[in-house]
């Protein structure tokens, strides 16, 4: 809202500067977007463009502003207050049809002489930023700035029967509006037609047929009062918003349409430009009440903390501050008031909305500063957010960068990842970039990647944590893992080698540890990672893996671990040649039931020695160490405490097909020094189910 | 008859003929003439200072005890640098860079949500988690935003094409507009006092530039009892925005609008610039940081709570804002590009 403010001292006084009052405004809760110097006509004049929040229709208008001034200095306001108009037959039939979408209409004849307007009304108009079209329209304009009241003309003689009829739109009728777009309108659609055709879309535009114009000789003036979701639903169907229904839909002054249309005339008049025809009509189907609230003032205090009552704030204060707002407040019930609002006060309905304006005009930093007491002690957090944080922990010092990526992503990045069928579509999208929701991590932090591999960077640790969708899985919480490149900062020393997926799976590993859980690859086939170089995770609880000889049973399947395909990285613009190792982890099925911070209970350290023993063996290549551990731990006494692979060996003296495999077993007991043959017994039985299991040979 | 300038003398000559020394055997004569036992000067000035006047002599045993120590050092050292070096351990270039640690980072709006979280978390707050995708009755409604409340074009929602069944088991229609739903779902089932925060991503169908991402982060806050007042909400938030921001900072109030909440208030903080104008505020001193305001009667009796009983604040900010005024940031598409290079400023 454009407020010049020599307008604005029209009605009302100003006793302070101009950019004071702009800040006490603000104060006020009217954001001042800006303050423009202006050189109209008096000298020391500007605009203050002031933010009107949606609730408050009533200040979108030079005498709302005024009012508001009125009570923060505390001084009076001068409206106008034009002449009213004999009592005759109203000159203009008007029908209201649907009485339901319009309450009132007020409706009145002018003969006029239509021409330019005057340079004061021409420079008010720019000010507000409104372009001057002829004294008709002008004029309507500018009580639409002083007032808030949105008016239109017709010219009379266009319309065809010399009536108006305010009805819903027929099947099928358009009109043409004043911008010049023929515009379709649907039977839910309020208009202001004349005896054959739509002539205006109520509230929103008039129409180009009964367009006044120079020749103009007499006008139809409308100053009506439309329901509010009426107009919106209109101006949004329409994709049309003008200054009229911006005011309509917000909730306009029932009160308002005679006042202003006597203002319209008043100032024709003034210009010389009409003259109303006496007998205006004032439809209203119903009449509505005054709203009357009850007001508690020892409530001001209960939601404010000011203090209310002798000593303190005095509730007469408050008073003033309503009156001035235009409420009548009856205060003979000391407790309890009985406030009346304001028509124009659309927003104001129940007690904590006059405790407001209460507030608001009090000042809010004239409000005492307390702190609130805590009566019991805080829930823990949420379990979820500690798993987050920890898994976040987990990923940070493994080296990763995190990332924050958008939750929607390309239909066709998200296919790499999952079905059609699965995928979460946006109804109202932003663009094709932004089409579906994300059903994996992966494809946002795969763009990442490319992103900084585009710019140089050839080492990339990235990770991410948070939601991914999917029809069949819901919305879930994740963290994803990708490594390409160096498996360590670069140095002088030379040292460097590529990233391999056992890196990674140290990463997995270690977090499973910080939930206290196992976290084993699983061998498996997964359409969008290299066939061979994938594996499912999964989740065993901490010592339920070494016992176990197959690992896919009573286990969960958490997440994956592998290389990208080549396609995949391919599509994102990543060199084909380069390995891409990613991981993703469900963190509410690691977490589902698992205490992000475990309590640790010791173990008490061994007392007597180990016994260590290393085999070689001659195993198939294709035979997993997983198999041959669950082997070695199911036939093993519980003497055995540990199983460690430490070498793995193809070429030169073993046989093709082969791989020499070595395992190191430590065997301890808690009680005893351990004896070398019962040792030697354990390694020979499990010697022989290698054999016989696998075929196992020793070196 | 010795006095402090005959010890300096001797001190004196001890070091030119330091200087001169050489060799091993040079180092040795020198102990023997200084320290020697017989005829060492030092042994000698001993001898002597037993006979000087006891007020004096004090002093003069100091000064003869300096030299002695200062003459015993400097020798070993002389010994030991002219001592023939033995085979050694092959020098290390320490100047060289160090094998550098793989060092992550965290994302800035990650680690100002974390931060955050521990401010309200040191004041007694819930930390809340709750899903993206939401249904219009925690969205909206609720919150006292009927269908055709204007207030609804101030958040353009972005909606799912067909209703998703999720975890939490609601019919998700939209992606939430703000974390409020967290909150009325929180007291749905509360149902007492509460103290929360409701931290996270939210959605509003805005078109990527400097200042707007389609999604960004939120945090909203809650503080419901009997006699919470405006004053509690003034003296929490300013108290957070110091902690965050610095203790210098000034913090003021404006009234302002929210469906959700009345009497409602914008709040403020100085800008760095002190008043004196500058392009972060636009010229007026002041950046605005935090909605806030009593919570409406109509959303207590959304959630069964008997709104003349109970009173409280709600509040609201957004992360990515916190964090460009925290860290200088001029474009917020930088925290959803992650080039390393930016991230990399922000280490763990
Ligand atoms: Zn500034």
């Amino acid at each position: 809202m454009r407020v010049l403010v020599s307008w604005l001292r029209d009605l009302v006084d100003v006793p302070v500067a101009i950019d004071r009052l702009a800040a006490d405004l603000h104060m006020r809760g009217f954001e001042v977007a800006s303050i423009e110097p202006w050189h109209g006509g008096e000298v020391d004049d500007a605009v203050i463009d002031l933010e009107i929040t949606a609730n408050r229709p009533d200040c979108l208008s030079v005498a709302g502003i005024a009012r508001e001034v009125s009570v923060l200095y505390d001084v009076p306001l001068r409206l106008p207050r034009p002449p009213a108009s004999p009592d005759r037959a109203p000159a203009l039939p008007i029908t209201i049809e649907a009485p339901a979408l319009c309450p009132r209409y007020v409706g009145a004849l002018a003969e006029v002489s239509v021409g330019t307007s005057p340079a004061w009304l021409v420079n008010r108009l720019a000010a507000a930023g409104i372009r001057a079209i002829n004294t008709i329209v002008d004029v309507t304009n500018y009580v639409l700035v002083e007032l808030g009241h949105p008016l239109h003309a017709f010219d009379f003689e266009k319309l065809a029967g010399g009536e108006l009829r305010i009805r819903l739109a027929r099947a099928g009728e358009s009109v043409t509006t004043l911008d010049g777009q023929r515009r379709t309108l649907d039977p839910q659609m309020l208009v202001i037609a004349d005896r054959d055709h739509a002539q205006a879309v109520a509230g929103i535009m008039g129409g180009h047929g009964s367009e006044v114009s120079l020749g103009t000789r007499v006008i139809a003036l409308e100053s009506a009062y439309f329901q509010p979701q009426s107009v919106r639903r209109t101006s949004k169907r329409l994709g049309l918003s003008t200054e009229a229904s911006y005011r309509f839909e917000r909730g306009a002054d029932p009160d308002a349409p005679l006042r202003a249309l006597l203002r319209t005339c008043q100032l024709l008049e003034q210009l010389g430009a009409g003259r109303l025809r006496p007998g205006v009509a004032d439809v209203q189907p119903s009449t509505l009440e005054p709203r009357v609230v009850s007001l508690r003032p020892a409530r001001v205090g209960v939601v404010t903390g000011l203090h209310v009552g002798p000593g303190a704030v005095d509730p007469a204060e408050f008073e003033r501050i309503l009156v001035g707002l235009g409420f009548a407040v009856d205060a003979t019930g000391k407790e309890v008031w009985q406030v009346t609002v304001p028509t124009w006060r659309v927003d104001v309905t129940r007690e904590v909305d006059l405790i407001e304006e209460i507030a608001r005009s009090v000042g809010y930093d004239r409000l005492p500063s307390t702190f609130p007491a805590l009566h019991a002690p805080p829930a823990p957090p949420d379990p979820r957010l500690e798993r987050q944080r920890v898994a976040r922990d987990v990923a940070v010092g493994a080296g990763f960068a995190e990332c924050v990526t958008f939750s929607f992503v390309e239909r066709r990045a998200a296919l790499a990842f999952a079905d059609e069928a699965d995928l979460v579509q946006l109804a109202n999208p932003l663009s094709e970039q932004f089409a579906v929701m994300r059903p994996s991590l992966l494809p946002g932090l795969v763009d990442v990647v490319s992103h900084n591999r585009r710019r140089e960077r050839r080492d990339v640790r990235l990770f991410e944590i948070g939601a991914r969708f999917t029809v069949r899985g819901g919305e879930t919480r994740g963290l994803a893992l990708v490594w390409t490149g160096a498996a360590s900062p670069q140095h002088w020393s030379g040292t460097g080698r590529q990233a391999d997926l056992f890196d990674l799976a140290g990463v997995s590993s270690a977090l499973g540890e910080r939930f206290g859980v196992d976290l084993v690859c699983d061998p498996a086939d997964i359409p969008y990672l290299v066939s061979g170089r994938a594996a499912h995770l999964i989740m065993k609880r901490n010592g339920a893996a070494d016992q176990s000889g197959t690992p896919e049973t009573d286990a969960t399947v958490v997440g994956v671990i592998g290389q990208l395909v080549a396609s995949v990285a391919e599509a994102r613009e990543l060199p084909a040649n380069e390995a891409v190792l990613v991981a993703e982890i469900d963190l509410d099925r690691l977490g589902a039931d698992i205490d992000a911070n475990p309590v640790v209970r010791v173990e008490p350290l061994p007392r007597h020695p180990s016994v260590v023993r290393d085999l070689s063996m001659l195993v198939a290549a294709d035979l997993p160490a997983a198999s041959v551990r669950g082997t070695i731990r199911s036939v093993a006494p519980p003497t055995l405490a540990e199983v460690q692979e430490f070498d793995r060996y193809q070429g030169r003296g073993i046989p093709e097909g082969f791989v020499s495999l070595s395992v190191r077993l430590t065997f301890r007991a808690a009680d005893r020094t351990l004896t070398d043959t019962e040792v030697q017994d354990a390694v020979d039985a499990l010697v022989a189910a290698l054999a016989d299991r696998h075929a196992a040979r020793l070196r | 008859m010795v006095d402090a300038a005959a010890i300096a003398r001797l001190r004196a000559a001890y070091s030119d003929e330091l200087a001169r020394a050489a060799t091993a055997a040079d180092v040795q004569a020198l102990r023997d003439r200084y320290l020697g036992r017989k005829q060492g000067a030092v042994t000698a000035l001993w001898r002597e200072i037993a006979h000087a006047s006891p007020e004096a002599r004090p002093e003069l045993g100091r000064l003869a005890n300096d030299l002695k120590t200062h003459i015993d050092t400097t020798l070993s050292e002389r010994r030991a640098a002219l001592a023939p070096s033995k085979p050694s351990t092959p020098r290390l270039d320490l100047t060289l860079p160090a094998r550098a640690l793989a060092r992550g980072s965290r994302h800035p709006l990650s680690a100002l949500l974390e931060r955050i979280e521990h401010i309200f978390a040191r004041m007694g707050y819930e930390i809340l988690d709750g899903p993206e995708a939401e249904d219009e009755y925690h969205n909206f409604e609720a919150l006292n935003m009927p269908p055709e409340h204007p207030a609804r074009d101030m958040q353009d929602t972005l909606y799912l094409a067909h209703p998703l069944a999720t975890r939490s088991s609601h019919l998700a229609t939209l992606l939430r507009t703000h974390t409020s739903p967290m909150q009325i779902r929180y007291m749905e089932t509360a149902q007492r006092p509460v103290r929360i925060i409701a931290p996270g991503r939210v959605y509003r169908r805005d078109n990527l530039d400097v200042t707007h991402t389609p999604m960004f982060h939120q945090v909203e806050g809650l503080v419901v009892g009997e006699g919470i007042t405006m004053g509690d909400l003034k003296s929490t938030l300013i108290g957070f925005l110091r902690q965050l921001f610095g203790e210098d900072r000034p913090v003021t109030f404006r009234p302002s609008f929210f469906p959700y909440t009345e009497p409602s208030a914008d709040i403020f903080l100085g800008c760095t610039c002190r008043g004196a104008g500058c392009g972060v505020c636009k010229q007026t001193g002041w950046l605005e940081v935090l909605g806030s305001g009593m919570v409406h009667p109509a959303v207590f009796e959304a959630v069964g709570y008997d709104p003349e009983r109970y009173t409280g604040f709600a509040f609201g900010a957004g992360i990515e804002r916190l964090a460009m005024l925290l860290h200088g940031i001029d474009d917020i598409r930088l925290f959803y590009e992650n080039d390393m290079r930016f991230l990399e400023q922000f280490p763990s």
